[in-house]
Parts: structure tokens; sequence; C-alpha cells
């Protein structure tokens, strides 16, 4: 049916944007294993002395460390922030549930800049000295929105019935959550912890404001833009689009999964419950 | 029955962690931003004082170099936004309604992107277009030009590649998401009865998507404009944007009440943005086209 409607056009466009994408980025990681260190065509041959020279580079680590730290730290606490919240927004009525929504989404729609800023002011004002936890609380303020979007986009396709079900046969509150909902919601959790993990993680403009004297990836990078041409960037480059690019395809993967059991399982979910 | 009223309760405790923290975190934090923005610069770098003035925002609006970095910001957002919007449309029409079996691989790869670091494209795009780059080393070798272009980096264009680069797969993805509900069957229709290509973009396809595009375009002027990072490193003298100062009243000079004055006349005019589109989709009667398919 769709082949009726055959788009040269707009395929040669795709190609051209798909070129666009991807060709600057396969430049970084081709030039990182580049084996005279130069960033300009002809390439001279494959090495991996540059990955050596990173990896062992003290400063490196301390900051992959610390990206490490504050992204755990950061997507830990959503999860958890944001597993009850999205759950409680999805089953509440009336007056409170638009104001909330406008709570919950309203950071998405500023630019980092303006998170960053006024966390600055508003750390500064309280005294609260600049460290990992102030990065941390940052990013957690701006993952959260995107934890909540995706889990809403399941929860409230739910069927309220088996809960209901399972509440009316006598399961408390808790029995209710770990053997109805969490079962039915735990692949979108791993994806959405996933992409919290990886926004945190890669995350600069905001990091920028509220870091103190320590380092993460990105600020490491941002220091190494600023000086001459290093090779090493390129490693660095490839290493942190490897980590991001390899969470993504884990998190698509689990919301395929997902949305396979929520299309299979509906009814069996519901004769599990019942028997 | 006495069981369910108890649990008309549960859900808003639920949410009470995430409302506090977002009160402390954002909410505050915001206000006490836009406090500062009425306040005067101390005589010591990163003090302020008060009483509440709008001197911050007459020194704004007086300072040149901040209207020439607010013009740049403005031409850099509204490149980036309508390049973006513009070169999605057609790969967005592609993936809905001629991809077939390869839409979820191209799909995949398109929304792959959106996790390149963003740092790591901003450096991309200066070894691509740098004197030295790939771009001008290809060129050379091939005989295309005699001398690197020196015409590619350090400028507004620089800084508008790697926006786009930047916003082009989420207005993918957020164009895709709105022709889904749009059944080929329209199209096929308009093409029975004779349409060609022009007729078929401009009297079906482009009507439908027009509020979905208005709302992408606004989107990528916002976060293209407000960018501190980009022009810092792409855009040499010529493509410094708003942003960039404003990052350096807070971190550099310490005039706290004037970057924050910058930020919120940006945020304003941000707004006002919005508004207009709105108003331009309400008055040309594209945002109220739906279609049952």
């Amino acid at each position: 049916m769709t082949d009726r409607l055959r788009s040269p056009g707009t395929m040669i466009a795709t190609l051209i944007v798909l070129t666009f994408l991807y060709a600057p980025l396969m430049i970084v990681v081709l030039f990182s294993f580049h084996s005279s260190g130069g960033l300009s065509l002809p390439f001279e041959g494959f090495s991996l002395r540059w990955y050596e020279d990173v990896l062992l580079k003290d400063e490196f680590r301390a900051a992959a460390l610390n990206s490490l730290i504050v992204a755990v730290a950061t997507s830990v606490t959503t999860l958890l922030v944001g597993m009850l919240a999205s759950i409680g927004l999805s089953k509440v009525r009336g007056r409170a549930r638009p104001v909330l929504g406008a709570l919950f989404f309203v950071p998405l729609t500023l630019p980092g800049l303006f998170i960053g800023l006024s966390l600055l002011v508003w750390f500064s004002r309280i005294g609260l000295p600049p460290s990992l936890a102030t990065v941390t609380l940052a990013h957690v303020v701006y993952v959260f929105p995107y934890f909540i979007l995706i889990l809403m986009a399941v929860l409230t396709r739910l069927d309220p019935t088996l809960e209901e079900t399972a509440a009316d046969l006598g399961a408390n509150p808790w029995q209710v959550f770990q053997r109805v909902t969490l079962p039915q919601i735990w692949p979108i959790m791993l994806a959405a912890s996933c992409l919290t993990f990886a926004l945190s993680f890669d995350e600069f403009i905001i990091t920028f404001f509220v870091i103190g004297s320590d380092s993460t990836l990105p600020m490491y990078i941002w220091s190494q833009l600023r000086r001459t041409v290093n090779p090493g960037i390129n490693v660095i480059s490839t290493l942190l689009l490897a980590i991001t690019m390899i969470l993504w395809a884990v998190a698509f993967i689990a919301l395929l999964r997902s949305e396979r059991r929520r299309r299979a399982s509906v009814p069996e979910a519901g004769k599990g419950v019942i028997a | 029955m006495e069981q369910r009223q108890g649990h008309r309760l549960g859900p808003l405790a639920l949410t009470l962690p995430a409302v506090l923290g977002l009160a402390l975190l954002f909410v505050a934090p915001f206000v006490t931003f836009s406090i500062y923005s009425f306040l005067t610069a101390g005589i010591l770098p990163f003090s302020v004082g008060g009483p509440l003035t709008f001197d911050a925002y007459r020194s704004v609006v007086e300072s040149e170099v901040n209207r020439a970095l607010a013009l740049n910001s403005l031409w850099t957002g509204l490149f980036a936004a309508a390049t973006t919007v513009v070169v999605s449309l057609p790969v967005a029409y592609w993936l809905r309604y001629a991809a077939g079996s390869r839409r979820n691989l191209v799909l995949l790869l398109i929304t792959a992107t959106i996790f390149a670091s963003y740092l790591v494209r901003i450096y991309a795009w200066r070894s691509m277009l740098g004197q030295n780059g790939v771009i001008n080393s290809a060129l050379v070798s091939l005989g295309v030009v005699d001398e690197p272009l020196a015409f590619l980096l350090f400028n507004r264009f620089a800084v508008t590649v790697a926006l786009v680069h930047i916003f082009l797969p989420y207005v993918v993805l957020l164009l895709y998401a709105a022709l889904l509900p749009i059944g080929p069957n329209m199209l096929e229709a308009a093409q029975d009865l004779g349409a060609g290509v022009v007729r078929r973009w401009t009297r079906v396809v482009l009507p439908l998507v027009a509020a979905p595009a208005g709302t992408a375009f606004v989107f990528v002027f916002i976060l293209a404009a407000a960018d501190y990072v980009t022009p810092q490193f792409l855009g040499g003298t010529s493509g410094v944007m708003l942003g960039v100062r404003i990052q350096e009243s807070f971190l550099k000079s310490g005039d706290w009440p004037f970057g924050a004055a910058s930020a919120l006349s940006m945020l304003l005019a941000f707004l006002a943005l919005y508004g207009l589109v709105v108003l331009a989709l309400r008055l040309t009667g594209l945002r109220s086209i739906r279609f049952a398919s």
C-alpha cells in the first residue's frame, strides 16, 4: 500500500540527512585510531596509541569516575522520586492534576542556560558550595521531566481494572504495586533510567554553572577543546559516543520489549491476577 | 467504599517528594534569579544590593553590545530553526509514506544520533570545517580549490551547521509523529485525482503539518538562540551570541543583576515569538486542521 507513494526526492533528502548526521561523528571515531595524530586527510594508518595515552591520564580517569558517580546518583534519585511522582500523577484527578503536570514539565521548556544560572544564584544564596552534590541535584531537575514523560506514556495506558481487581481481592497497596503495577512498568522504567543516565553522563550546559573544582567527562572535553588541537579529544569523544549510544540501544530494546509484552500479555496478565 | 476514599489522598502523597524537590530546586531558584535582575551590582564583583530597580534592564536595553549580540542570536536562531524544519520535512515524509521495510532501520539510525554527545558534535564540526579540516583537505587534494576555504569556520555559518546537526533528529521525530495519524490514503486520493508532487505538498502535506512544524520551529529557535557553547567554539568573533555574554557576566565580570536581566529579557523575547507563531497559525486557520483517518 505504501509502495504506491514512491518518492525519490524525499529518499534522496533522507540519504543526504543521514550522511550529514553521521559523517562528522565517523570522522571523529576514525581519527581516534589515527597513527600519526594528524587531524586531516589523508588517513595514514591505524593505531591504538591515543587510547593508551588517554586512558593512562589521571585527569581523564578522575573525570570519568566523577561522571559515573553523578550519573548513577542522578538516575537512581530520579528513578525513586520519578516513579512515585508518575504513579501519583497518573491517579490524581481534579484540579491538582493540571497543576502538577505543569510543575513537572515546565523545566523541559526552559533552555539549560536558565536552569544552570538559576541554580548558580540559588546555591550561592543558600550557601551551598559547588560540588558533585550540587551537580547531581541540578541533573535531577534537568532529567526529571524526561523520566516522567516516558513513564506517563505507559502509565496512562495501563488497564486500571487490573489494580482495582487486585485491591478488591484483598491486596494491600504495596502488594498491588509489587505484583500488578511493577511487572507492567519495569521495562519502561529501565529504558527511562538508561535515558536519564545518558543525559546526565553527557550534560554540560547546566553542569558548567554548578560544578566547583571537580571535573566530569564533558567538562574535561571542554577544557581540552579550549587548548590547541589534541588527538586525545577524538579518543574521549569516541568513548563518550560509545557509552551513550550503548545506553540508548539498551533503552530502545527495553522499550520494544515492553511494547511487545503489553500487546501480547494484557489478557494473560488479567487471568494471572485473578487466579 | 471507605477504602477507596482513603486511597484518594494516596496519589497526591506520592507526588510529594517531587513537588518539594522542584519547589526547592526549580521554583525557588528561578524566583531568586528573577529578583536578582531587579537588584544592583555591588562595588565588589559577584556582590549585589538593594533596593529593587529597573536599572539592570535599562543598561541591558541601552547596551549596544547587547543589542548586537541579541541580533546575532536572533539571526542564528532563525536560520537554524528554519533550516532544521525545512530539511526535516522531506525526511519525515519519506519515513511515513515511502520508507516501507526500511522505516525502522532509518528511524533507529536517526534517533541514535540524539544521544551523540553535544560537545563531541561541536568538536566534530570544528574538525570538519577547519582550515586543515576534512572538507578543506578533501577539496584541496581533489583539486577543486587551490587554497583552503577560510569562510567555513568561525562565523555564523559554522554555528548554524552545528546547531542544525544537534536539533535535526528531534525535529524529524516530531514531524514523523505528527504525520503518523494521517493515513497515506489522503495522498493517494490526491494522486489519483491528478495532483502532482508540488500540489500534493502545498495542498495536502504542508497544511497538515503546519502546526507541528511551527512548534518544532519555536523549539529549535529557543534552544539555538540560548546556546552559549557552540558560538564560543565555532563562532569566532563575528558569531558571538547573547548567551556567551550572559554566561560571562555570571562567571567572569560578576555583574549578576545585568546577567539576570539579560537572560530574562531573552526569555521574554522567546515568549513573544511563541505567541506570534501561535497567533499566525490561528489567523491562517492552520491550527484547527484535523483529520480522522
